[in-house]
This record gives C-alpha cells, structure tokens and sequence, in this order.
C-alpha cells in the first residue's frame, strides 16, 4: 500500500521535472521572486532594529534566525502543496475531481501532490543557511540540537496545509474560493513576526483557532529557549483539532459534490 | 476625446469587481485590517513592550495615527489589472482586444480603477470624519487622496509597463509580483518610511512609491507643508507623463514581437 503511494508519487515528481524543464524562464524568474520575497522580510527587520535593539525580548540575530526558519519551511509547503491547493478550486468547480475520485487511490492524496513548485528549492537552502548563519549569535546551542530542527520544519509544515485546507474546502459550499485563498495570504502575514510581538488576542488566535505562529515563532522559540509542556500540549492539541475538523469537512464536502463535467 | 465607451468600462470594471460581493468585502477587509494589525503589531512591540518613547521622531500616538491613516491610501494604491495585462499577452486574448476601436492599456486600466474608485471615495469619506476625531485639515485629506489616485495611475502604469516582457518571456507574472512586493516596503504601508536608517532611504527616495501610501498620509497628518505637497504633485505630474511615455515605448515595442497562434 505505501509502496504504491510512493511509487505514484514518484512518478508525480518526474513529470513535475519535466515540466520546469519546459519553462525554464519561468523558473527563473520565479527564482527572483523568492529571493526578492526573502530580501524584504529581512530589510523591514533590519529598518526596524536600526531604531531599536530589542523587540519584545528578540535580539535581531534571533529574529533572522527565526526567519530562517520560516522560509525553510514555507519553502517546503511551496515545492509540495502550493499550486495544488491553488488549482483546488478547480477540481470542485470545473468537476476534474470525478477523474480523481475513480482512481483507485486515495483522491485527497491525488489531488495535494500533483503539481510541486520546484523553483522554492533555493529557498530551502537560503532559509537554512539565515538559520545556521545566525545561530550562534541567536544562542542556539547547535550540536545534536540540529536534530530538531527538522522535526520543528515538519511542525511548521504540517501546519500550514492544515490551515491552508481549512481555507480551501470552502469551495464544496461556495462558488469560488479566491476569496478565502486571498484572505489566508492577508493572515498567513503574521507568521512572518515572531509570535512574541502580538498583543494577547492576537497571539492566542495565531496559536490556537489559525496556528500561523506554528510555522515559524514557535518553531524558532522551541529551538532557542525550549518550550513548557503545556505548550507542547497546545500543539499537539490544536494540529490534532484541525486534522479531525478538515477529514470531517471533506468527507461531508465529498457528499456535497455534484459533478460539473460532462 | 469619447467619454461614452470610458464611462461604459467603468461601469463594467465595477459591476465586474462587485458581482461577488462577499468576496469584494473580503479582499476589502483583509487588505485594510491585516497590515494595519501587523503596523499596530510592531508599535505595540517597540513602545508598550519596548518602553521607547519615540521613534524616528514619532511617538506611540503618533504611529498609530500614521497607521489609521495610511490605512485608507493603502486601499487606494494599487490593483492586479497589470496582471490582466501579462496574461492577455501571454495567453493570446491580446487579438480580440486590438480588433477593438479602443486603446487596449486604458481600457484594462479603466475597466480596474472603477472599484478603487469606489474604495476611495469610502475612504475619504472616512477619512473627513477622521480628520474631525484627529484634528486634521479635510481639505488636507481631499488633497493626500487625490495624490493617492495619481499613484494608482503610476502603478498601474509601471505594471503595464513591465508586463510587456511578457512578449519577450511569454509570462510576466514573476516581474509584476516583484515589484508588488517592493511597492509593499517601499510605499509606506508597512511602516513609515521615515524609520529607514540615512544609508537606505536612497531606497525609497528613488521610486515613485513613496507617493502611494506615504506621501499622501504624511501631507493628510499635516508633516508636509502645502509647499512640499505641491512639489511632490508635480513630481506625480512628472511621474505619469515618464510612464505614458514609458508604455507607449515598450507597448510599441512588443507589438512588433507579438505573435497570436491559433483560433
């Protein structure tokens, strides 16, 4: 069974090979894009401590190494899950989910691992090379410790295709879901600060009901200071929530769907 | 100069954006609240948690009028029909437009200002009533929108502009989304641009984004005198005419390379 999948997946990225093959200005172009991405981020940062040397308890070096983090696994979520759920609205809408539902393979799994974004690979060694270039000044205490980093870019990455679903399977009860697509990206900003910064509210929201902070902040705080077993709780809790709360919401979608195609 | 066909996009260009209008109100709400939350984020952070007193010369208060204001250019500042541009190019849908007696770059750029122009007269609306609860001058609010709708032009303008590589690349999305990201930081929404250290505000001072967001709200909070606003009119003046030009030469240009295959 897990041979199977893997083998389908495989075969998804050799054509995904292909066809960055083809646009190849594209690709390049889309290059630039991230690292113009990248480059403000850390430019707003370093107008920001250029006026002050701590924010909220982060040292400068800790903020990039926080952001470090966050392009890592973001760039991650783009290569594997971007366009898929971008091209999501479409399965629904214009019925190419019939094609899915009569492979005998699970259709979710079909339809998040067509298409990857091969292009925010770089963007992976670029975060992680902010992340081991600001380490030591961060206080991060390196060694095995950098173990954990990848279980905390696997968080981070889990995360956000839990969120980024709960904005797309909207699309069962509505028309079009560019609404909710744009608005995950208005929320999605405020995991690009460290979750310390917000207000209570805010910071509760972002690591409870929209878990933007697991993406990064927590991640990086966990890194550089360790995290209480409460809150360890609160992430196991709250990714656990969002996992059953999404399989409840496509399988009741699912039954919503009428085919659109001829 | 025939107003009837312009009159008719606009018209179009607003039932178009309001046709979903729970969508309309979600791109509203998200793009006014969210920036002014992550702006309101970070003066919370450096003054409550901070305990800083002032900032590049500005206080608590006055960050937070900085950010309410600009608030209402944000939503003024720009829109994706550009995109529209690099994607008729790019898909072909460029030849039903040419067979048309109409200038294919207005009539996009119309056909999308219609609902900025419906947000911006909501804003300056707002903003009047802000100018009350503030203590600011209306008529200094009337003029900061007007030079916020000629930074719409310029943006749209450059977009047009740059996404004429799609005729040379076949897309220009990546270019257009570049410079989106560039007008974030560098036209002020983000956070003032006052705070850019002396060694990177060639950055902002040498772009016409500035005029967007920041200019408008620092003439509306009363930091520029009517001198100085009327010194960066006319820098806006000369902006859209270096624009015009600017499409006319590229538009040009790409219209020798452009190639339509198939029916």
């Amino acid at each position: 069974m897990f041979m199977k999948y893997l083998h389908v997946y495989w075969v998804q990225i050799k054509n995904n090979f292909v066809r960055e093959a083809v646009y190849r200005t594209n690709f390049l172009t889309a290059l630039c894009v991230d690292l113009v991405w990248i480059a403000i981020e850390v430019s707003l940062f370093k107008v920001i401590y250029s006026n002050v040397e701590v924010l909220a308890g982060w040292t400068q070096e800790q903020v990039y190494f926080f952001l470090g983090i966050f392009f890592a696994s973001d760039a991650l979520f783009t290569i594997l899950f971007q366009r898929n759920f971008w091209n999501f609205s479409d399965l629904v809408n214009k019925g190419e989910l019939d094609i899915l539902l009569t492979k005998p393979i699970h259709p979710l799994f079909l339809a998040l691992s067509r298409s990857l974004n091969l292009t925010a690979g770089l963007n992976i060694i670029l975060g992680l090379s902010i992340t081991a270039h600001y380490a030591q000044a961060a206080g991060f205490p390196g060694g095995y410790h950098w173990l954990k980093l990848i279980f905390w870019i696997l968080i981070g990455l889990f995360s956000a295709v839990m969120i980024r679903f709960l904005f797309s399977i909207w699309i069962f009860w509505t028309d079009r879901s560019w609404a909710f697509s744009r608005l995950y990206y208005q929320f999605f900003t405020f995991a690009t600060k460290p979750d310390q910064l917000y207000p209570k509210m805010i910071r509760y929201l972002i690591l409870t009901f929209l878990p933007f902070g697991f993406i990064g902040s927590v991640p990086a705080r966990a890194l550089l200071h360790g995290l209480s077993p409460e809150e360890y709780l609160q992430i196991f809790v709250v990714l656990t929530s969002f996992l059953i709360l999404n399989s409840f919401l496509w399988k009741t979608g699912l039954k919503r769907y009428q085919s659109a195609s001829s | 100069m025939n107003l009837q066909w312009r009159l008719a996009a606009l018209k179009n260009g607003l039932q178009d954006a309001t046709a979903y209008r729970i969508e309309f109100f979600f791109e509203i709400m998200g793009s006014a609240f969210v920036p002014a939350a992550i702006q309101w984020v970070l003066w919370y952070a450096i003054f409550q948690l901070g305990g800083k007193q002032e900032i590049a010369g500005m206080s608590y208060p006055e960050m937070l009028h900085y950010t309410l204001v600009s608030l209402l250019f944000t939503q003024v500042r720009g829109g994706d029909h550009d995109f529209e541009l690099q994607e008729m190019i790019r898909s072909g849908q460029l030849s039903n437009y040419l067979l048309r007696p109409v200038g294919v770059v207005e009539f996009i750029y119309i056909r999308g200002v219609a609902p900025r122009l419906f947000i911006a007269t909501l804003c300056l609306a707002l903003g009047v009533l802000f100018s009350f609860w503030l203590g600011l001058s209306p008529i200094r609010m009337v003029g900061a929108m007007f030079l916020a709708l000629l930074g719409n032009l310029i943006h749209y303008q450059l977009g047009a502009a740059l996404a004429t590589s799609a005729f040379v690349w076949e897309e220009a999305y990546s270019v257009l989304m570049i410079k989106n990201m560039a007008v974030s930081l560098l036209s002020g929404e983000l956070i003032p641009l006052n705070l850019f250290p002396e060694s990177m505000r060639w950055l902002w001072q040498s772009t016409p984004f500035y005029l967007y967001v920041f200019g408008p709200t620092q003439y509306a909070l009363g930091y520029w005198s009517h001198g100085e606003f009327l010194y960066q009119l006319g820098l806006s003046c000369l902006w859209v005419i270096g624009g015009w030009l600017l499409i006319r030469l590229t538009w040009g240009a790409g219209m020798k390379r452009y190639l339509s295959l198939g029916g």
